[in-house]
């Protein structure tokens, strides 16, 4: 029914949330990409000469840049191991049937409802503290060294809160997809006598292939950028232990003010971000072929 | 060998009785078919069988060993499903191949095996390809290659041509009896089309709300049904079934006429009526005749030539050996 008269409408129609995303979109990236070429610093006020490259030379020389990658890397790998394991392991638990299942899947879902920085607070003070948290107690009860998790291991922790926030959104995810397989194909396999491992190996698990490549992909664009986590934990240390991309950029805009290699770094951590994201789509993106 | 004794087997889910004790054997090399209204019960006898449901009573017997405790796998029987049960990732290849994986055999024994079967069922060419790029005929092969691969002791078939549509499904079936007469191997397989469990089976097994109503071979069930359901099924189309005044003339509280066994007389005969709807297949035709005082049409058979139309009036006479009487209960009176 779409003449060539409606479809102009149509597009006329659409035209002013279509400006205004990308200007949304636009101007920021803009202005990003215009201050990473200013020598532009809050302390200094006065003019903001064009230097050239020369924020990006200082943030890429910077030895803190390259522990930061590392970091951000580590901090995405890890949580997404974790989350599509764990995820995976209580899809196949969950489907089992049970009493209280409902609010049994309420429960496991609820991590997810819980704000990050609220998380983490919980996490740092009623868990982690080396004084007054419940391992403290713990290693109390057995009569060993409390550990202080947030200066010993600090990224390890940060990776830890930040699985048990998306756990749950990998559960749902592959519970879901878990929940979609055919019942006659299991049967078929118990009849071709298959294990119950060969069942989840040869069956379960190829069925989630295309659910796990989603959690994996939506994941990692939030793993990412991962950042009220570590405000609210570390700070990024001790030193820059736990200093990941989005951090660094934070601490060289608003905590040493300035402007113009905060910026440069606002742009080193898009195309990384997208480097990121062309592997997986290579890796992984032909799973979501159908 | 594919001996198959159900002796009192029986099945409740919670307390609703699906299957109440029932008897049966089935002889190696026997080619039986379920039959039944949908809900009888058919598919969930063949799933005790199979070991995917656990009985709540009696025993299994296959080859005379007890089976009524293993497992599905243990039981040397295959199965194809109605939805062909597939797995998606795999090719043809790994699909037919996955019980003999699965059984540890090596890789150049598997692959002999595969390639012998997909020789049989004409799928050698679509061996690469995944499920997914199959028709629903290929599907229904690759479903029952990797039944054949395993050289079970039995084959069960849980209404496999079903989602096939009518041209196909007639050739599947032709192919299906063919593999029975190459295997020699015991077949049971459920359906609710009379059709396929007359034209497929060695012996039938007509249910009702999981009850047999009577075992035996196609014609027997068609010449001598043992009561007014089974009378009522087998056959297409269904037998004409009478009760009052004109059943009591034969000493029965019911007769029943089937369609073919009813002449068209020029006048007399017992029953007369005005045609209402005639089908004409070309070979036959057949005729729905309103009789005044009974309740349902009378369906007659007649050559393709007899040109009778809707509102002419015709005369019925049942050839007199022909005639299947029934007592109150709906039992047969020899």
């Amino acid at each position: 029914m779409a003449t060539q008269h409606s479809r102009a409408a149509a597009r006329f129609m659409i035209a002013p949330s279509v400006i205004l995303l990308l200007a949304w979109m636009l101007i920021p990236l803009g202005m990003t990409l215009w201050f990473s070429f200013l020598r532009y610093n809050l302390l200094m006020p006065g003019a903001n000469p064009f230097v050239g490259f020369e924020n990006y030379a200082y943030f890429l020389s910077d030895p803190t840049f390259i522990t930061s990658l590392i970091n951000t890397l580590l901090l995405v790998g890890g949580v997404l191991i974790i989350t599509v394991v764990g995820g995976i392991g209580l899809a196949v638990l969950l489907d089992q049937p049970m009493w209280g299942t409902g609010i049994v899947r309420i429960m496991v879902i609820s991590p997810f409802f819980v704000m990050p920085t609220v998380s983490a607070l919980v996490w740092k003070n009623m868990f982690m503290n080396p004084v007054n948290g419940l391992f403290a107690y713990v290693a109390e009860v057995l009569g060993v060294p409390a550990f202080d998790f947030l200066t010993q291991a600090p990224l390890a922790s940060i990776i830890g809160i930040v699985s048990w926030q998306w756990l749950p959104f990998a559960t749902l995810i592959l519970l879901t997809a878990m929940q979609s397989l055919d019942s006659e194909q299991l049967e078929a396999a118990e009849m071709d006598g298959a294990s119950a491992l060969s069942r989840f190996w040869y069956i379960k698990l190829p069925h989630l292939a295309r659910a796990i490549t989603v959690v994996v992909l939506i994941q990692t664009i939030f793993l990412l950028s991962i950042f009220a986590e570590i405000l609210v934990t570390t700070n990024g240390g001790p030193g820059v232990a736990s200093t990941n991309l989005t951090y660094l950029v934070y601490a060289e805009s608003l905590l040493r003010f300035d402007v113009g290699t905060g910026s440069a770094g606002g742009v080193v951590a898009i195309i990384l971000a997208n480097i990121v994201a062309i592997f997986l789509m290579r890796m992984i993106g032909k799973n979501l072929d159908a | 060998m594919g001996r198959i004794t159900l002796e009192r087997v029986q099945k409740k889910f919670g307390d609703v009785e699906v299957i109440p004790p029932l008897d049966l054997t089935i002889e190696d090399g026997e080619f039986v078919v379920f039959v039944g209204p949908s809900g009888c019960g058919k598919s969930t006898l063949l799933r005790l069988i199979a070991g995917l449901e656990d009985v709540s009573g009696g025993e299994i017997r296959i080859d005379g060993t007890a089976a009524t405790d293993l497992p599905p796998a243990k039981r040397g029987l295959a199965m194809v499903f109605q939805s062909y049960a597939l797995y998606p990732h795999m090719s043809v290849r790994k699909n037919i191949a996955f019980p003999l994986k699965m059984a540890g055999m090596d890789e150049e024994e598997r692959r002999r095996r595969v390639d012998r079967a997909a020789e049989v069922l004409n799928l050698t060419d679509y061996l690469d390809r995944r499920p997914g790029q199959l028709s629903g005929g290929q599907r229904q092969r690759v479903a029952i290659g990797r039944a054949i691969v395993r050289e079970p002791a039995a084959f069960l078939f849980d209404e496999p041509l079903s989602n096939l549509d009518a041209a196909l499904r007639v050739g599947m079936r032709l192919e299906i009896s063919e593999l029975h007469e190459r295997l020699k191997t015991t077949m049971i397989y459920v359906t609710h089309d009379q059709v396929e469990a007359m034209t497929m089976a060695d012996k039938i097994v007509v249910l009702r709300a999981g009850n047999i109503e009577q075992v035996g071979s196609p014609i027997d069930l068609y010449r001598r049904p043992r009561n007014l359901f089974v009378a009522g099924f087998i056959g297409s189309p269904k037998m004409n079934i009478v009760g009052g005044d004109l059943a009591s003339r034969h000493d029965a509280a019911h007769i029943g006429v089937r369609p073919e066994h009813l002449d068209i007389v020029e006048d007399g005969g017992t029953f007369s009526g005005k045609v209402t709807v005639s089908e004409h297949l070309g070979s036959d035709t057949f005729f729905h005749v309103a009789v005044p005082g009974l309740d349902e049409p009378m369906t007659v058979r007649a050559g393709g030539e007899v040109g009778l139309r809707h509102g002419d009036t015709i005369h019925l006479a049942p050839q007199s050996h022909q005639i299947h009487r029934f007592d109150d209960n709906g039992l047969r009176i020899a």
